[in-house]
């Protein structure tokens, strides 16, 4: 029960839409201020440039769903496992996996793009049993499992691929030790097609990318509104109670639903470095691009649809921040990103209660015969 | 010096749409043990909440020997030493006996505790009263009549002098009762004064001085134990006219769809089995009522029915078919390749394909996912049936046709119709649309747990209607009621639950409320050999 | 003889910010309130002391007052840490919020702060804050002059105060958990805070102390990585947040079990650094990079172990759950 109501985080379109909107106009007043403070003269121009340089040309608008891209895969990861009552942080951890599965297939096994992708999401999804299944079997809270795989993760694929010759940029003719091949240079057909978007959008970051983004979510909002195996995981995610009631198997939907979320964040690391502008670094440090999904999520109320929209809004206002450098220094976005989720939280409560209240009051002036009321109205309460 | 320690007077309290207390005026007298009697619903614990500081009452006011207080919480009615010891304990389960009595008023020194000197004390008054514990022991691993026992120390060592007890003896074995009793008689024989909530008949006449009857809110009255009975004390409780009469023909029972036998669920509230060994059949066609006050193992044994819970021993079969079978553990280590002996427990989805219906007693908790709309909850158990879905996609248009068939034929009412979000409907339309959904499953045993709880009259009438045409369509059906109107309008046998047992088996035409009344209370029961149908 | 005591003291060294760090995590998740926000309330503590630090060095009066100015560092370390953990408490009890949200959102906040103001102050593109060196105790300092030997090694190769005030730390933690009526009433509403309200205790209170303890932990713990992982700050605690709250769980919310776990796993770290040069350990030779199999080891060891004792795991009851005094 108590699982149910901390992450039910289901909100009816129009309110939560609206509640977003509100977190973010608030989000990017705190941004402004912040501007201000820190430097008055340059504060106007940046916040200009912040809000409106992804429109401003057809390579910035590129390079912003370049970005978006893997935003909305982690972010439907993140937002899939909250509908299902869990949270995945470990986003990141398949993220790496799915990434390292694309770039073995690509530059080890030769590869075309297609197939990698595929690998990628494979990956991420081998990678979402663990959390999923130490859930189901042991219990062990899934947030500890996925912090563990993350970092598991981002070690077991610097091993592999410091073992497989082929992998290194150093094997190519590169410079680099600590990288992974140039794509163009190991294998052109592994690049995502480009469909000459790229000329067109006068940007090598742009490919098609984006449009597998949005088929995946289009996926993700066909499995959870359509099928009989979303309407399960929401069940499970909205009131365990009732769906253990209506003979649904709860333990082996976790399982499910941290495969499936980690398939689309595997998807999401296959994706942009399958793009080619972007080499795998072996870094000892966790990859940033899995934890944005957490506020792609939560911004679009985990709506695979929505989360189209947020992945856009925070890939536009990323590359906003770059152009305020400079001046600003871009993690000014990860401020005011973080006071938007930080806004959102209380925006999912106060709808929560308004709806609750609401709920009560209709109750309250039904009943009229049984004094069991009061006695029921703190188990409403309280369930 | 006032003769009353404590007085209540005039005290309403409202909730909205409902007056849960009317009136209502209760002195207590310094010295006395004096017992709140009511049914469920009837307002007694509302009324405790009210003095113990966790409702503020619309009209009427406390008086504290005399003088008139205001209670605002639980911290003002520690403060005029008023005590409770509520129905469901507040102990914290890892801490131990020690800790938690002295929780809220510890001694300590410079921030440290000075558990030596509590400890004296609490030993002290445990072998002072009487009130056997081990104060090292930790609350989760003692038992139920000993944690009691600590809420009982957690007000003598705040020196509470007026001691309210809510329904204490729900959780006892019949000794831990008789020990309790003879407690509060012994704090009452030193001038402590004893508020005590039960609706158990033996027990207002073993202990109590003055008995205060509530029903519906209102007050009925005061008496002296000494000068009345458990006879008059029933009528007091639930005599009333009925209300509303369904009316429905004769039943004509078939066969047999329900067979329980020998049923045991533990409980998870204490160590005693809540359920004990327990048999009887439901036919098709009837309406077989398990009537009893709450608490008394109705919950575990719905959830042992239903699958929501496992039991510890005993069969269950529906339609010739094994849906729980436990195997004895002695025959399982003789014969365990026969499989016979082999332990039976079908999933709750089986149960529902093979006939079963259920209509749960929290309709929040289990019944509705409150976050879908209204057709997604009316096809919550039977989504994946071929008639709503095509290789795992719901087939929404059917899905939606059925949901408007449901609405109108079962006239749930609601904002948008199908797409109504569950969680904004009214309790009642939320209440008709799992009927609608459990009925209109077409199951051959439909389960219903209090089905009009909290419920207006006309939706209860509906409701009831509903019954009596699944019966009358062939169905079997078992209802589980707390409310003796609807025990005695509604079914064809009653079967009395008391303490886990069915301690006797009624006709509601030859059978009155008040006899009724005794049984549920514990002060009569069947011999065990009772007459089957 | 020198690298085992080179191990024992790193090990010790990094063993220091996940104890601290865990312990706060203890008194937060005792409280009831769930602090996945500790990776940034160490950021932040670590920032603020770190630029604490750096402008005593200006000033001339660390150089001066090395322990002093390292004594006034670790203050501030707390009292920041504490100061964002109060916006954790805020969003969890006042507002009743999801405390893993809120918690993410500080999570995100830290690290790009940090970098915000390092730039603000120091200058762009000025990432990091240079510790001064004279934060590290030294014979010098406590002007004894020991012999080159094992005891030498294992005490001052990196010696500094945090350590000495971590080990009060625990005990005092230990003492206020279980022997102070504070420690008492906190365990209690993180169990079951209707019966801590039925005898007054005050929930709301209990539930912001336990946020502020564990926030003025976890900065000090944020100060004690920094000194551990190198010579300066560079807006990051490499996930140690997270790691510690595996540590608080796998030490069963109990501070001489987070004790253990903390020792544990940052014996196995440690490990990794030196696989290389312990003569037992295998090898790997075979394997290219093969630090990265030690480096994978303890969070490997520590998810077998939380899959062993997951049984036996309890997490206070409440926790997680905001506590509304009007239903009771």
């Amino acid at each position: 029960m108590r699982q149910t109501k901390r992450r039910s985080i289901h909100i009816p379109g129009g309110t939560s839409i609206l509640a977003s909107l509100i977190s973010i106009g608030i989000g990017l007043v705190f941004g402004l201020i912040l501007l201000v403070i820190l430097n008055t003269k340059a504060a106007g121009g940046a916040f200009v440039s912040l809000v409106t340089t992804g429109f401003r040309s057809s390579d910035k608008f590129a390079k912003v769903l370049y970005q978006a891209a893997p935003l909305i895969m982690t972010g439907l990861s993140v937002g899939f496992a909250f509908k299902t009552g869990l949270f995945n942080i470990g986003a990141t951890g398949q993220y790496t996996v799915g990434a390292a599965f694309a770039l073995i297939g690509a530059i080890q096994f030769q590869l075309p793009w297609y197939v990698c992708v595929l690998l990628s999401l494979i990956g991420g999804a081998f990678w979402g049993v663990f959390p999923g299944l130490f859930k189901a079997l042991f219990n062990v809270n899934e947030v500890i499992t996925s912090i563990m795989f993350n970092w598991i993760a981002m070690f077991a694929v610097n091993l592999t691929i410091n073992n497989l010759p082929m992998m290194l940029a150093k094997y190519w003719g590169g410079a680099q030790m600590d990288r992974t091949a140039n794509l163009a240079q190991a294998n052109p057909s592994a690049l995502i097609p480009r469909l000459g978007l790229d000329t067109l959008m006068h940007s090598n970051y742009m490919n098609i990318s984006i449009f597998i983004a949005v088929i995946f979510a289009l996926i993700a909002w066909v499995i959870l509104s359509k099928t009989t195996f979303g309407y399960e995981l929401k069940a499970c995610g909205y009131n365990r109670n009732a769906s253990l009631y209506a003979g649904i198997n709860a333990k082996r939907n976790i399982v499910f639903s941290m495969v499936i979320a980690g398939a689309f964040a595997g998807v999401g690391g296959g994706l942009y470095f399958l793009a080619g502008t972007g080499q795998y670094t072996l870094l000892k440090q966790l990859l940033a691009a899995g934890f944005n999904g957490i506020p792609v999520a939560l911004l679009a109320t985990s709506n695979p649809i929505g989360t189209i929209f947020s992945a856009f809004f925070v890939s536009y206002i990323q590359v906003g921040g770059d152009a305020m450098q400079p001046d600003f220094v871009k993690e000014i976005i990860d401020i005011i990103i973080s006071v938007i989720i930080y806004l959102a939280a209380f925006a999912l409560l106060t709808r929560e209660l308004l709806s609750r209240s609401k709920m009560h009051r209709e109750e309250e002036a039904e009943s009229v015969a049984s004094a069991d009321a009061p006695a029921e109205k703190e188990e409403v309460s309280q369930s | 010096m006032n003769d009353y320690v404590i007085e209540m007077l005039n005290i309403t309290k409202e909730f909205p749409g409902i007056r849960a207390n009317d009136d209502i005026t209760l002195r207590l007298r310094r010295g006395e043990i004096h017992a709140l009697l009511g049914e469920n619903g009837a307002g007694k614990s509302t009324l405790m909440s009210v003095l113990f500081g966790l409702y503020q009452p619309e009209k009427g006011v406390i008086k504290k020997d005399g003088k008139i207080v205001r209670i605002k919480d639980p911290n003002d009615a520690n403060a005029l030493n008023i005590g409770m010891v509520h129905q469901h304990f507040k102990l914290v389960e890892v801490f131990t006996v020690l800790e938690n009595i002295i929780l809220g008023v510890e001694p300590q020194k410079m921030g440290f505790l000075e558990k030596k000197e509590a400890r004296k004390r609490v030993v002290e008054l445990s072998e002072r009263y009487g009130l056997k514990i081990d104060p090292d022991a930790v609350i989760e691993n003692i038992s139920v009549g000993m944690q009691q026992r600590v809420e009982i120390l957690k007000m003598l060592y705040r020196d509470n002098d007026i001691l309210i007890f809510d329904e204490p003896t729900a959780v006892l074995t019949p000794q831990e009762i008789d020990e309790l009793m003879h407690i509060m008689r012994s704090f009452a024989a030193e001038g402590k004064s004893i508020l005590f909530i039960t609706h158990k008949l033996n027990e207002i006449m073993a202990v109590a001085d003055r008995c205060t009857v509530l029903r519906k809110g209102k007050c009925i009255g005061t008496v002296d134990v000494k000068d009345t009975d458990k006879t008059k004390l029933s009528r007091m409780m639930v005599g009333r006219d009925v209300e509303f009469v369904v009316s429905k023909d004769d039943a004509r029972p078939e066969d047999t769809v329900l067979d329980v036998q020998n049923l045991t669920v533990p409980s998870k509230l204490h160590k005693n089995n809540a359920v004990k060994n327990v048999s009887f059949q439901v036919r098709a066609g009837e309406i077989v009522c398990l009537a009893g006050i709450e608490g008394n193992g109705q919950t575990e044994f719905v959830y042992a029915l239903t699958g929501l819970e496992r039991p510890s021993a005993g069969e269950i079969t529906l339609k010739g078919e094994p849906i729980v079978r436990i195997a004895a553990r002695r025959e399982k280590q003789k014969a365990s390749s026969l499989p016979k002996a082999r332990t039976t427990l079908m999933p709750i989805r089986q149960r529902s394909k093979l006939g079963m219906s259920h209509i749960p007693e929290d309709r929040q908790k289990f019944g509705l996912v409150l976050d879908y709309t209204l057709e997604e909850n009316l096809v919550l158990q039977r989504y994946w049936e071929p008639a709503f879905q095509k290789n795992g996609f719901i087939k929404k248009p059917a899905v939606r046709q059925y949901a408007e068939k449901l609405i109108k034929q079962y006239d749930i009412r609601s904002g948008q119709g199908p797409v109504t979000s569950a969680r904004s409907m009214s309790g009642g339309n939320q209440q008709k649309a799992i009927v609608a959904r459990e009925i209109d499953k077409n199951p051959d045993l439909l389960v219903a747990v209090q089905p009009t709880r909290g419920l207006d009259v006309g939706a209860i009438e509906y409701i009831h209607k509903q019954l009596v045409a699944a019966r009358d369509n062939g169905k079997a059906v078992f209802l589980v009621s707390l409310e003796l109107d609807e025990v005695m309008n509604v079914s064809d046998r009653i079967l009395v639950m008391y303490e886990g047992e069915i301690v006797g088996e009624f006709d509601p035409k030859v059978t009155t409320v008040e006899e009724l009344g005794l049984y549920m209370a514990g002060a009569k029961r069947q011999s065990a050999e009772r007459t089957v149908h | 003889m020198s690298i085992l005591a080179d191990i024992f003291s790193a090990t010790i060294l990094f063993m220091i910010p996940l104890l601290l760090v865990a312990l706060g995590g203890m008194f937060s998740e005792r409280s009831g309130v769930v602090n996945i926000a500790l990776e940034g309330i160490m950021i932040i503590g670590a920032l603020c002391s770190c630029l604490f630090l750096r402008a005593l060095d200006d000033s001339g009066f660390g150089p001066a007052h090395p322990q002093t100015a390292m004594f006034l560092a670790i203050v501030v370390a707390a009292l920041t840490g504490a100061v964002f953990a109060l916006l954790l408490a805020f969003a969890s009890v006042n507002l009743k919020a999801d405390q893993t949200i809120g918690g993410t959102a500080l999570n995100m906040f830290a690290p790009a702060f940090a970098i915000v103001l390092t730039w603000a102050i120091q200058g762009q593109g000025q990432t990091t804050i240079l510790i001064p060196t004279w934060s590290r105790i030294t014979q010098e300092t406590l002007g004894v002059a020991v012999k080159q030997n094992f005891w030498q090694a294992f005490l001052f190769k990196s010696f500094y105060q945090t350590t000495i005030w971590a080990v009060f730390l625990f005990v005092i933690a230990a003492v206020v958990l279980y022997k102070t009526r504070f420690g008492l009433r906190l365990r209690s509403c993180g169990e079951h805070p209707q019966a801590a309200d039925s005898v007054g205790v005050n929930v709301y209170r209990m539930r912001y102390a336990g946020v502020f303890i564990s926030g003025m932990l976890g900065g000090i713990g944020g100060l004690a990585y920094t000194l551990a992982a190198g010579s300066a700050f560079q807006s990051t605690v490499a996930g140690y947040g997270f790691l510690a709250l595996a540590v608080m769980i796998f030490g069963n919310w109990k501070p001489l079990n987070i004790l253990g776990a903390s020792l544990f796993f940052a014996l196995f770290k440690i490990l990794s650094s030196y696989s290389g040069s312990i003569p037992f350990l295998p090898k790997f030779e075979n394997i290219k990079a093969s630090e990265y199999i030690y480096l994978m080891l303890p969070y490997i060891v520590t998810m077998i172990v939380l899959i062993l004792t997951s049984k036996k795991s309890r997490a206070p009851k409440a926790e997680g759950i905001p506590y509304d005094k009007g239903r009771r």
